[in-house]
């Protein structure tokens, strides 16, 4: 008791405000005042629960049938039970195991062994503060099976979650250390749509700092009623990670090991003889005297494509060590993940070591969960997906003439501002470090069967370091002179959580209530500061530079300080009746820093009721195993913005130059506005489902309707340039979106063949419509799409177009009703525009919506099939009806500016007029606007996202070499993919939300091909 | 079991007790970073720090660092652009397709309201700082408005029917659109209120801040632009008749105007302060701001600058027309312009370089570095002369010719020419005479000569009605053909920018747009 007091004191000191600690003291009281156990006079019986294999269960309820007495099996598995009557029945009860009855018929030593169910039903969900069986969820809760995620080759969890559950869409991932977007159940909101993680109790960021491998069971709270116990930071949803644990046995020794390569798609560019004639064509079309065409250097041919990428390759090793006695158990976990990236001068490393324990005596237990990592990147210079576009082939990598020594475009030649990626990559280096530990401390005292507190201390801290360096030279046409530059950055990150919470779980009879309230409270901090030098010194004898800061000269400096808190207050009560009627009502009350005083508070509650029909007496229906109905409706928030964004300041950068000295003077000045009165964004969410399982557990089927209504948006809305805000738009209380949807999913799994298999199907559809903008407007136009009350968001913007002219006749006779000929200056094989208001000319007034960025439904299909030590999985993901705008096209089809072609174009010509790809002419941007449909593409696809086949090595031929369990497998990501869409891949991310469906230039969804090994003993 | 209980739930009450009452102190958290601005705007000192802020928008892209440039050069008949980035050179030959073309227009009209939004709040909170001098605070002010009407003078020469902001911006503000009647009576309103409390002379401290010259040269182009000639005599009276009479002066190099030695020298009348002193700095609002113009980067031949922009070959065969008194070249030509044969003409070369560009090709030599340097970069510390003695001379001609006292004009104009060593005006065209249209047609060109590359030429072409009929604007085009591009009635002035006319309903886009 002593050391853990200590413990907990220690503790105490991460935490900085004096009113934390004596918050913390309290419950330390109470462990101290609890600390002894009390007994009662009556027959005790005691023994152990195994399962079928022999390993023991921990947690089993064991209740003296007909009384109100009860236990539970410790880690060990051991009970001890006092009952009043020696021939009692006793009925042993674990979430996933069929309930066994057994006679104590006077006996004190009762051992029994329970067997597992198959059914996902029984499955034990965390639900936040709390665990629930699957069969009595009242809210939308989806699991993702932790082999799902750890089978594939994935930086991040959320990488690895695609097609893995309903309603959750992830995009993202390829370039080393990058993280995935999340969005569940469609945008909620206009800032950052990515859920709240919540790992070991901790709320974070699963970021590219946290190991996969380390999962032990993953749930994604998707509605209100499910995420409402989060409160104010669920509007995105909730992804609960739990890492693993130790069991209890002998030490067990896991090993795997993945070994991957990848490959990035590649664009089809033309090489230096198509090129040439292209660029010719376009240069005499626009009229230019064949004089003044480029000279082009027809002795290079390079390939950018070759020289900015490479194959890039994965390697991730896991090894572990765990077990578990009488009262404890431990996990020690050691993880290495490296990847060197499919572009030049790009990987990603991490090194991390997970340390997970937990041990109990009497009613008292306490645990940890603490890894240690850390994650190096070399980032990515520019985007080379788009200078290997821009660079033509007539340009060779290196050009001993230019300053740096790389070769770029040149005025005569090769006339484009395209950068060099290879110089760029060497140029300018950008790396990343973070060093984070991240963990908690929990301690449960079980004052009594049904009555247990428990307190979690968590703990996150990373020193994050970033280096840039700028080495002397050019990678493009007539850059500036800049001298070599340093900088570098150290920042350290802290965020401690302190929960408090008392779960109370007790079965009166049929009536059974769960029920939790709790106290939390979490502060962040970060602080910064960064050092720059120039014209650092450089070592002619090895041609490097000092990058130190002790080196180079006009330095400047600078640091902030970021800090936040959260305190809430959180009540949850589940009730049900015979398991068959289910009610579930949660409140929590949060509180923030990031708003002013008087919007500072906000509740959140949710209700929610389940009906399990299939239990009701009248319900006979034989091939329906389980039916129930769901029904929820709550409210979540959202305080998703800075950390003081309500509170105008002064920026006090601004320096004038003056006087005859003309010397420096200090100025001072508000430079960006706020709305000082931003309050809680409030997401109000129904749903609606059921959950059936058919055909003795063999096909389940669910089934989700949803309506979320986001109000008060806390959004950086676009204001008047005319106000003279700078520094980015202030965060408002404007939008009103409303999404609809409907998640369907069924699974039917097989396991009683000799031929097992499964398949799984999900489907999503999504609606989001806007009902209010916010500032009195009606629209919002950002780059090509309008959002306007009434539609969903960024909708496409664009001038229609109808075809090409053929001949000057053609162009002539296009006039408006008033005979205004609409496009004088066309020629022929230039773009016909719809002149929508009919004023003769083409203008801005003539765009229309032409088509929604957002796909008409997503599909996820899950299958497998096992045979003997063989099994078969593949996962397919698939997006339909989104129209999307091919930013590549956009630009290598321009022509008007150099760059390289594609080379399977067959532009417009007086002799090739059977084609839709208009005439070519460098330096008029009439067929080449960026604000026409005619890059707007349907972006459906469907995708073989994974595929792995497996081979389980027999029990018998490992026990010759001491191994218990073993695993090989090939497997691929990426390797089908079906889609119309033109551009490098269809999977693509933008983060900017008003622009979705415009792929600009976006990190491509790479091929991998790996070999796993996983093996324990 | 029961007392237990008890002791359970007075504990954790108690808890809850203890959250409850620190919550208060928990959530507040102060920005630990700078002032808020409700703590700002109490001293004297704070008044000075706020107005030297609106001084350093001279120092952002939108506006005096960089695009305005494109908009008042390039776009009238001295300079084009050959920029592979076609949509900027677009901007420069009236080719207007997206109006939110952020360097083309937006960011220009952006950092106009910012430079506005900055002198808005000296004007607003200085009246409730106690000032020791009352003059000071005057002065303040005086200065402030003169920052607020030069960025409103620039916007009506480009947009013309823009709304005017005159308080402190809200973030929900959708202000009216005025007319460019409007917007000029504002520019005049708060020049002639800047005049009055404005010095004649700055000490050496201050100076590069506004005289009371600079003002009343502002206030007389803002009442030509109107056509307000009575008006613009009174005021240009300033410098020959009032008491700005002898304080200005043409400096005896030409050359001495454009590069950063002899700055705010007695030709000048207001000058932008440009430093190298923070090299490497950004555009942004950030420490360690740059201030230096980026206009020598982008305008620097093809191989050492950007050359997004250059000049008209028109401007050399003017210059080549007329010699001086002693048979020579122009010698402002030598220090206006790089062209192929200033090596031949001067002995000078480019950037230390040889011709190697186009034979009809020509850049501007104005504010380029290279008489001491064969680079450029983003933080060229030579001071643009707004407005300098030479133009106030020419524009005084104009007005006189204007209110038909040609015969008088004809010193001013002379004084100019003599610095350039050339014959009176009489002399060289006495074909002239007293005819007033004679007189202009000729002074245009002495403005050009003189002017060039100064970003007076727009402003000019406007005035002048050169771009108001298909006529005249077919006589621009002779020398620029970009200017055949020009709808008459449409490109007059910018269009406004589009996401600006979509966000605020008060706003309408400017006709032809």
């Amino acid at each position: 008791m002593k050391v853990i007091k200590h413990f907990l004191k220690a503790m105490l000191y991460a935490f900085p405000s004096q009113a934390m600690r004596k918050a913390t003291l309290l419950p330390l009281i109470l462990i101290s005042s609890f600390g002894s156990v009390f007994s009662q006079t009556t027959t005790k019986v005691s023994g152990t629960v195994a399962d079928s294999s022999g390993s023991v269960l921990s947690n089993v309820t064991v209740t003296e049938k007909g009384s109100s007495t009860r236990a539970e099996t410790a880690v060990n598995g051991a009970f001890t039970i006092s009952i009043s009557n020696p021939n009692a029945v006793l009925v042993f009860s674990l979430l996933g195991y069929a309930p066994k009855e057994v006679s104590v018929a006077g006996q004190t030593m009762i051992n029994v062994s329970l067997q597992q169910v198959s059914n996902s039903l029984q499955d034990v969900v965390v639900v936040g503060y709390g665990t629930q069986k699957k069969s009595s969820l009242t809210g939308a809760v989806s699991v993702v099976r932790p082999e799902e995620i750890q089978k594939r080759q994935a930086t991040t969890v959320g990488e690895a979650l695609q097609g893995l559950a309903t309603g959750v869409n992830v995009r993202g991932g390829g370039q080393p250390g990058s993280e995935a977007s999340i969005q569940i159940r469609g945008l909620k909101n206009m800032s950052n749509a990515n859920p709240l993680y919540v790992i070991d109790g901790m709320i974070t960021t699963a970021n590219r700092d946290f190991n996969p491998d380390d999962i032990e069971s993953l749930q994604i709270l998707k509605d209100a009623s499910a995420a409402a116990i989060y409160g104010s930071r669920a509007a995105n949803g909730v992804i609960i990670i739990t890492t693993k644990k130790g069991k209890s046995g002998p030490m067990r020794i896991d090993f795997s090991g993945k070994a991957s390569v990848q490959q990035t798609p590649k664009y089809s560019l033309t090489a230096t003889p198509a090129f040439v004639k292209l660029n010719d064509t376009a240069y005499s079309n626009a009229g230019i005297p064949q004089s003044n065409w480029q000279k082009h250097n027809l002795n290079n041919n390079t390939d950018w494509q070759d020289a900015a990428f490479q194959t890039g390759n994965m390697q991730d090793y896991n090894l572990s060590f765990s077990g578990g006695g009488n009262s404890g158990s431990y996990l020690v976990s050691a993880n290495y993940f490296d990847n060197k990236g499919t572009v030049i001068s790009t990987g990603f490393k991490r090194i991390g070591l997970r340390v997970n324990t937990q041990g109990t005596k009497g009613i008292f237990s306490i645990g940890e969960n603490v890894a240690i990592t850390n994650a190096q990147s070399d980032e990515m210079s520019g985007n080379p997906y788009v200078d290997v576009v821009r660079m033509l082939p007539t340009i060779s990598i290196y050009n001993p003439n230019n300053p740096g020594g790389y070769g770029y475009g040149n005025e005569d030649s090769a006339r484009t501002f395209g950068t060099n990626p290879v110089a760029h990559a060497d140029l300018e280096d950008q790396k990343n470090e973070n060093f984070r530990v991240r963990g908690n401390v929990w301690s449960e005292l079980k004052f009594l069967p049904y009555l247990k507190y428990r307190l979690n201390l968590g703990y996150e801290t990373s020193n994050d370091h970033y280096n840039y360096f700028r080495k002397k030279g050019s990678w493009t046409l007539n850059q500036p002179d800049d001298p070599s530059i340093a900088n570098e950055n150290r920042a350290r990150f802290q965020s401690s959580l302190i929960e408090n919470t008392l779960n109370f779980n007790k079965t009166f009879g049929k009536h059974s209530v769960a029920a939790v309230v709790g106290q939390t409270y979490q502060h962040d901090y970060y602080e910064q500061i960064w050092g720059n030098k120039r014209n650092m010194l450089y070592n002619p004898t090895t041609n490097t530079y000092y990058k130190v800061l002790d080196q180079g000269n006009t330095p400047t400096t600078g640091g902030y300080i970021n800090e936040a808190v959260l305190l809430s207050y959180l009540g949850r009560v589940e009730y049900s009746y015979d398991d068959k009627y289910l009610l579930n009502g949660v409140i929590r009350r949060d509180g923030t820093s990031r708003l002013g005083a008087a919007n500072r508070w906000g509740n959140f509650p949710s209700v929610s009721a389940a009906w399990r029909i299939s239990r009701e007496k009248f319900f006979n229906v034989s091939w329906i195993d389980d039916l129930k109905l769901r029904a929820s409706y709550g409210t979540l928030g959202s305080s998703n913005i800075g950390y003081w964004d309500y509170i105008p300041v002064i920026n006090t950068n601004s320096t004038m130059v003056v006087g005859t000295d003309q010397h420096l003077e200090a100025g001072a000045t508000q430079v960006k506005l706020v709305n000082s009165d931003l309050r809680w964004e409030q997401l109000v969410q129904q749903n609606y489902g059921f959950d059936a399982v058919f055909l003795q557990n063999r096909l389940s089927v669910t089934a989700e309707y949803f309506i979320a209504e986001t109000k008060d948006v806390l959004t950086p809305m676009p204001i008047l340039l005319t106000t003279g805000n700078d520094g980015g738009n202030p965060y408002v209380n404007a939008v009103t979106l409303r999404n609809k949807g409907f998640e369907f999913s069924a699974t039917y799994r097989e396991n009683r063949t000799p031929v097992k298999y499964f398949g799984t199907v999900n489907v999503t559809t999504l609606r989001n419509k806007v009902s209010d903008l916010g500032y009195n407007r009606s629209r919002l136009f950002d780059g090509n799409t309008v959002t306007a009350i009434g539609n969903p968001i960024g909708m496409w913007y664009l001038l229609q177009t109808d075809g090409l002219f053929q001949n000057q006749a053609e162009i002539d006779a296009y006039k408006n009703k008033d005979g205004k000929v609409i496009q004088p200056d066309a020629k022929p094989g230039d773009i016909r525009f719809l002149d929508n208001n009919g004023d003769g000319q083409i203008t801005n007034d003539d765009k229309a919506i032409v088509g929604s960025p957002w796909p008409k439904w997503e599909m996820g299909l899950n299958l497998g099939v096992s045979y003997k030590n063989f099994d078969l999985t593949m996962n397919w993901f698939g997006s339909f009806g989104a129209k999307v705008y091919n930013g590549y096209h956009s630009v290598v089809d321009r022509f008007d500016d150099n760059s390289n072609y594609r080379s399977d174009v067959s532009p417009w010509s007086p002799t090739n007029t059977n084609t839709s790809f208009p005439r070519i002419v460098y330096a008029t941007t009439l067929n080449s606007r960026g604000d026409t449909e005619r890059w707007l593409e349907d972006g459906s696809f469907f995708r073989m996202k994974y595929i792995s086949l497996g081979y389980t090595i027999p029990a018998r031929a490992l026990k010759t070499i001491g191994f218990s369990s073993a695993q090989i497998s090939l497997s691929a990501q990426n390797l089908i993919t079906f889609t119309k869409y033109q551009g490098l891949d269809p999977e693509f991310v933008n983060t900017n939300i008003f622009q979705k469906g415009f792929d600009n230039f976006a990190f491509p969804n790479l091929k991998t091909y790996t070999v796993s090994l996983q093996f324990g003993f | 079991m029961k007392n237990m209980l008890t002791k359970i739930t007075c504990s954790f009450i108690a808890l809850s007790a203890v959250l409850i009452s620190c919550k208060k102190d928990t959530l507040n958290i102060d920005n630990p970073n700078t002032l808020t601005a409700t703590q700002f705007w109490k001293t004297e000192a704070d008044a000075q720090s706020g107005l030297n802020a609106a001084y350093t928008m001279f120092y952002k892209p939108g506006i005096w660092s960089r695009w305005i440039y494109f908009r008042l050069d390039l776009t009238s008949d001295e300079g084009w652009s050959q920029s592979p980035w076609i949509e900027l050179g677009d901007w420069t030959r009236f080719q207007y397709v997206n109006y939110d073309f952020w360097e083309g227009n937006v960011n220009t009209f952006r950092d106009t309201y910012k430079a506005v939004f900055r002198c808005n709040q000296v004007l607003d909170n200085i009246e409730n700082i106690p000032f020791a001098d009352n003059n000071k605070k005057e002065q303040i002010k005086a200065q402030a408005k003169f920052l607020r009407a030069l960025h409103y003078y620039y916007a009506a020469l480009l947009w013309e029917n823009v709304p005017l902001v005159l308080v402190t911006s809200k973030a929900d503000d959708m202000p009216q659109q005025n007319t460019l009647q409007e917007v000029w009576a504002q520019v005049e309103k708060d020049l002639t209120e800047a005049a009055q409390a404005l010095p004649a002379k700055w000490d050496d401290a201050s100076v590069g801040r506004p005289t009371k010259g600079a003002v009343m040269g502002f206030l007389a182009r803002t009442y030509m632009q109107q056509h307000k000639w009575t008006e613009a005599k009174n005021a240009l009276d300033y410098f020959f008749t009032g008491d700005g009479r002898g304080m200005y002066s043409l400096v005896p190099s030409f050359k001495d105007n454009f590069t950063h030695y002899n700055e705010n020298n007695s030709e000048s009348v207001f000058e932008i302060q440009f430093s190298d002193a923070n090299i490497g700095g950004g555009d942004g609002d950030d420490p360690n701001q740059g201030m230096g113009n980026n206009r020598e980067q982008f305008f620097a031949p093809r191989g050492i600058g950007w050359s997004d922009g250059q000049a008209r070959h028109w401007m050399v065969d003017e210059f080549k027309k007329e010699k001086t008194i002693d048979g020579k070249l122009d010698p402002r030509l030598q220090s206006t312009l790089f062209y192929k044969e200033i090596t031949q003409d001067f002995g000078d070369k480019i950037y230390g370089r040889d011709w190697q560009w186009g034979d009809d090709e020509a850049w501007f030599r104005k504010y380029q570095r290279d008489y001491y340097r064969t680079t450029e970069d983003y933080y060229a510390q030579v001071n643009n002369r707004l407005i300098r003695y030479a133009d106030i001379l020419l524009l005084y001609a104009e007005v006189l010719n204007e209110l038909g006292q040609t015969a008088s004009a004809y010193q001013y104009v002379d004084q100019v020419r003599a610095r350039a060593t050339l014959n009176k005006l009489e002399v060289t065209h006495p074909e002239i005479g007293n005819d007033k249209a004679k007189f202009k047609e000729r002074l245009k060109m002495e403005r050009e000569l003189e002017l060039c590359g100064e970003s007076v030429r727009w402003a000019d072409l406007k005035r002048w009605g050169d771009l108001d009929s298909q006529a005249a604007v077919d006589k621009v085009a002779q020398r620029d053909p970009d200017f055949k591009n020009f709808v008459v009635g449409k490109h007059i002035r910018l269009p406004l920018p589009q996401q600006e006319v979509n966000n605020n309903t008060n706003l309408k886009q400017n006709p032809g747009y």
